[in-house]
């Protein structure tokens, strides 16, 4: 298969990659909103349900977030916005949050919307089932209801994250009338939601499209714009590719399009890549080295391969530019509440990085044998798709210049899930990982101890343990202080740099393919995995 | 004659019966040697999940019994034609498969007609053309269409036909959302059709081309159209009663083949013209680990071969009324 790929890589290059089309500015033009028509979007791969109460899976989010909404939304500096929830008060202690719930709200089939909703929504279904749900909503021991319209958060201890946990995202609001007393995930409304939502479920042709039309009682008033929602599932690229060039399609989500078709398509006039809307996930992509097993359980070999390893080059090479290269777990993108630092970090991209890898290696005892190599060891690539492959391919090349000697092992997905994040059996793998807008929600669970679970994929699956870090975690966990609770993190930054259980390589941009038509596409830190309420297109 | 040849089908569907539970139940175990389970994938695509999360999906999957328990519930509802339900997707088995079945035979019945159709005529006139210019185009257009990897036909046709000219959709099966019903919505099927069904019939019809222009020209020089040319019948006569008849078992044999295979649908033609067919679906369902949905598919695609074996057989002795049906024990 790698050949055919490579090939149909080439012909596209050769054939399509003359890139005729003038370079404009993409110049918005400051019309008013224009309210109707469709919106047609592409994303990969089809989701299994699209209630996100349920799973969190991408695509499933970035259905379900146009169909439900949260009790708050986020601006673009990540500060808490009135969603279905108008206001709140948080008490002194920080064990008690009211919400004062938005008035005369209705689901879509007309039910109104109340208090007992959101108390059933969080506490029976969101902190029972959300894969996150209990990270976002675990110290939520009760939510009382005094009226239709008030609830009130009862914590166990304060937990300044859940605040960052409540989007339409993490925290969809889902109706308690078609629920309750049913056996949730088998209800045939997890796959025709019913929610509060600027769009309405319409239909689902299996291996085909979903289709969401426009909430008419939208709370909203005014929006949502367009009239109708339709998310097309398209199992190869480059047709993705080629439907989006000939305007069949509006917008391709992140990973529906290879990074170097993205960089062709931005040239053709009637396209443009829409950046932004990443900033509340805050997504990095790294490699996880397997810490109980040697050689990686010497922390010298570990910091070679982050020496070892040319950050720029991945992000320019072979992700297209498409992300900047990561200082540590904690993505840049939180610069915006603090949590982010860059000082006295440990860099790997100084000039002599590779004498000092190959001081480190020699220190570590990893002699050169007689082929030049110290050491072997077993990389799994994540399973998501070539330009990941082509990232081993890359690893494998600038270790062997330190005499890492690399065995590249392409699964599956489930076979990968099974033996790397199952059953430990790796040395070095690739992944990446959505920071959410808060590091306790996002990044705590690579290098937290508590998350070393076999069971659990896409944990802490470098098995590290370090009682210090474990302290500042659980330290970040309840200081209401936000100025103590970012010194935490740049602590947690500085000690988690300089012992490399994860090499933090890039942080993504998750930018999409969209046409020039679409206005407003990125209005929130959600992006597309917002309720698009506010986009519209120009005709 | 007629009564004898259903009597024939119906004994090789009894003796077929075997065969099909005998797949079932290799299917059944060797889908389980591939490490990682349904449960793993939902929670891996979920980004993070907690182990109260993986248990609750293992228990309503039935993942947590023991392998033979599940064996045994599987056989039972198999022999009841209940193909049981798709965790994954929430719905019956059989709705599932049945919701693609249309976009599968459509696709794939345009295909047969038009490589079928074509083919045996370039491969009859390459034949009659023997060692002409007709003949040696034919011959190499085949080994072209034959040799060439289907996506790359696919993407061609994309290229061409849908970016540059802009006469057909790059993609899909209707047009999305504009809701057309009645002869337009038919016209709007037909229209998303013609890429799809010209990129799979090229491999076909190459392949029937070569079929029967070799059969045919050994049929040509057999002793019995010397005979017919010597008894002083019309060159027609000769091609058509004599020579196009036996010629054509070759493709018939195949074109069974092409019905057998066709539940799979194709998944490089599905995926690359976004067709929702059999294919895609069987092969999502792979790396999904949806055992149940695909066993479902296996299951239906093993029925049909069955069938169309018999069938093709009774045809055979439609066409070359030589070939005897033997309802015999001995041979089948």
């Amino acid at each position: 298969m790698d050949h055919l790929v490579t090939s149909r890589r080439l012909f596209n290059g050769l054939l399509l990659g003359t890139a005729f089309g003038a370079l404009l500015p993409a110049s918005q033009a400051l019309a008013n909103p224009q309210p109707g028509g469709t919106l047609t979007i592409t994303t990969t791969p089809e989701p299994a349900i699209i209630t996100n109460a349920l799973s969190s899976a991408p695509t499933t989010a970035e259905l379900a977030t146009k169909i439900f909404d949260g009790l708050l939304e986020y601006d673009l500096e990540l500060k808490p916005k009135p969603s279905l929830a108008e206001s709140w008060t948080i008490s002194p202690d920080g064990k008690t949050i009211t919400f004062k719930l938005r008035q005369g709200v209705t689901w879509h089939d007309g039910k109104p919307f109340t208090s007992a909703d959101v108390q059933f929504a969080l506490m029976e279904v969101v902190k029972k089932f959300h894969p996150r749900g209990q990270g976002n909503l675990g110290p939520v021991q009760s939510i009382d209801t005094p009226d239709a319209h008030t609830a009130v958060f009862n914590l166990a201890h304060p937990y300044p994250p859940l605040m960052m946990g409540l989007s339409s995202l993490e925290s969809p609001i889902v109706p308690r009338h078609i629920y309750e007393g049913t056996d949730f995930r088998n209800n045939p409304a997890v796959n025709a939601p019913i929610g509060t939502g600027p769009f309405k479920f319409a239909r689902w042709e299996k291996g085909n499209f979903i289709q969401l039309d426009k909430n008419e009682n939208y709370w909203r008033p005014g929006r949502p714009y367009l009239d109708r929602l339709i998310v097309r599932f398209i199992a190869d690229s480059a047709t993705r590719a080629a439907g989006i060039e000939r305007g069949e399609i509006d917008v391709a989500t992140f990973g529906t399009i290879n990074p170097v078709e993205m960089r062709r398509l931005e040239t053709l006039p009637h396209l443009a890549i829409a950046k932004g809307g990443y900033e509340a996930i805050a997504p990095v992509m790294m490699l996880e080295l397997n810490v109980q097993k040697p050689p990686f359980d010497d922390k010298r070999v570990r910091l070679a391969v982050a020496y070892a390893l040319d950050r720029t080059f991945i992000t320019r090479a072979i992700w297209h530019g498409f992300g900047k290269p990561a200082v540590g777990p904690i993505s840049s993108f939180m610069k915006g509440n603090g949590a982010f630092t860059d000082q006295n970090i440990l860099r790997f991209d100084v000039r002599d990085r590779l004498e000092i890898a190959n001081r480190l290696l020699d220190e570590a005892g990893l002699k050169r044998g007689a082929n030049g190599m110290r050491v072997k060891i077993f990389h799994d690539p994540a399973p998501f798709g070539e330009d990941w492959r082509r990232m081993g391919e890359y690893i494998k090349q600038a270790l062997a210049r330190v005499g890492i000697d690399v065995e590249l092992r392409n699964r599956d997905y489930p076979s990968f899930v099974r033996l790397v994040h199952n059953e430990y059996d790796f040395n070095m793998t690739s992944t990446w990982s959505i920071g959410m807008a808060d590091p306790t929600l996002g990044v705590q669970r690579q290098t937290w101890s508590k998350t070393i679970n076999r069971a659990v994929p896409f944990g802490n699956v470098s098995q590290y343990s370090n009682p210090e870090v474990d302290k500042l975690w659980e330290a970040a966990q309840t200081e209401i202080d936000p100025a103590k609770r970012n010194q935490i993190f740049h602590k947690l930054q500085e000690l988690l740099v300089a012992d490399s259980p994860i090499i933090w390589l890039m942080e993504m941009d998750l930018v999409a393919v969209q046409n020039k038509r679409v206005k407003d596409l990125i209005t929130s830190p959600l992006g597309l995995r917002g309720g698009l309420y506010e986009t519209w297109i120009q005709r | 004659m007629w009564f004898a040849r259903g009597r024939y089908i119906l004994e090789r569907l009894v003796r077929g019966l075997p065969i099909i539970l005998a797949i079932v139940v290799v299917n059944f175990f060797l889908i389980r040697l591939a490490p990682g389970d349904a449960a793993q994938v939902i929670a891996g695509e979920a980004g993070a999940a907690s182990e109260e999360y993986m248990a609750q999906i293992r228990r309503q999957f039935g993942l947590d019994q023991p392998l033979y328990i599940q064996f045994l519930s599987y056989m039972k509802n198999i022999v009841t034609f209940d193909l049981g339900y798709s965790f994954r997707h929430g719905r019956e088995v059989s709705s599932l498969i049945f919701d693609r079945l249309g976009a599968t035979a459509i696709l794939m019945g345009a295909a047969m007609v038009i490589s079928v159709t074509l083919g045996t005529l370039l491969g009859a006139i390459a034949a009659m053309r023997d060692r002409t210019i007709v003949s040696h185009i034919i011959v190499i257009f085949a080994v072209v269409s034959y040799a060439t990897p289907l996506f790359w036909v696919g993407l061609m046709l994309i290229i061409v036909f849908a970016i540059q000219l802009g006469w057909f959709p790059t993609s899909g099966i209707i047009t999305v959302g504009a809701d057309y019903t009645g002869l337009r919505a038919v016209i709007d099927v037909l229209h998303h059709l013609v890429l799809p069904a010209v990129a799979l019939s090229c491999f076909y019809m190459a392949l029937y081309a070569r079929l029967m222009r070799s059969s045919m020209l050994e049929t040509l020089g057999q002793d019995y159209i010397r005979t017919a040319r010597a008894k002083g019948l019309g060159d027609r006569s000769i091609l058509v009663v004599h020579a196009l008849r036996n010629a054509v078992l070759p493709v018939l044999t195949m074109a069974g083949v092409q019905v057998s295979g066709m539940l799979g649908g194709s998944v490089i033609v599905e995926s690359v013209f976004g067709w929702p067919g059999l294919g895609l679906l069987a092969f999502e369902s792979l790396f999904a680990r949806d055992i149940n949905l695909l066993l479902g598919i296996f299951f239906l695609s093993s029925i049909l071969v069955v069938v169309t074996n018999a069938v093709v057989d009774v045809i055979y002795t439609i066409v070359d009324p030589r070939i005897a049906l033997n309802t015999g024990r001995t041979n089948g």
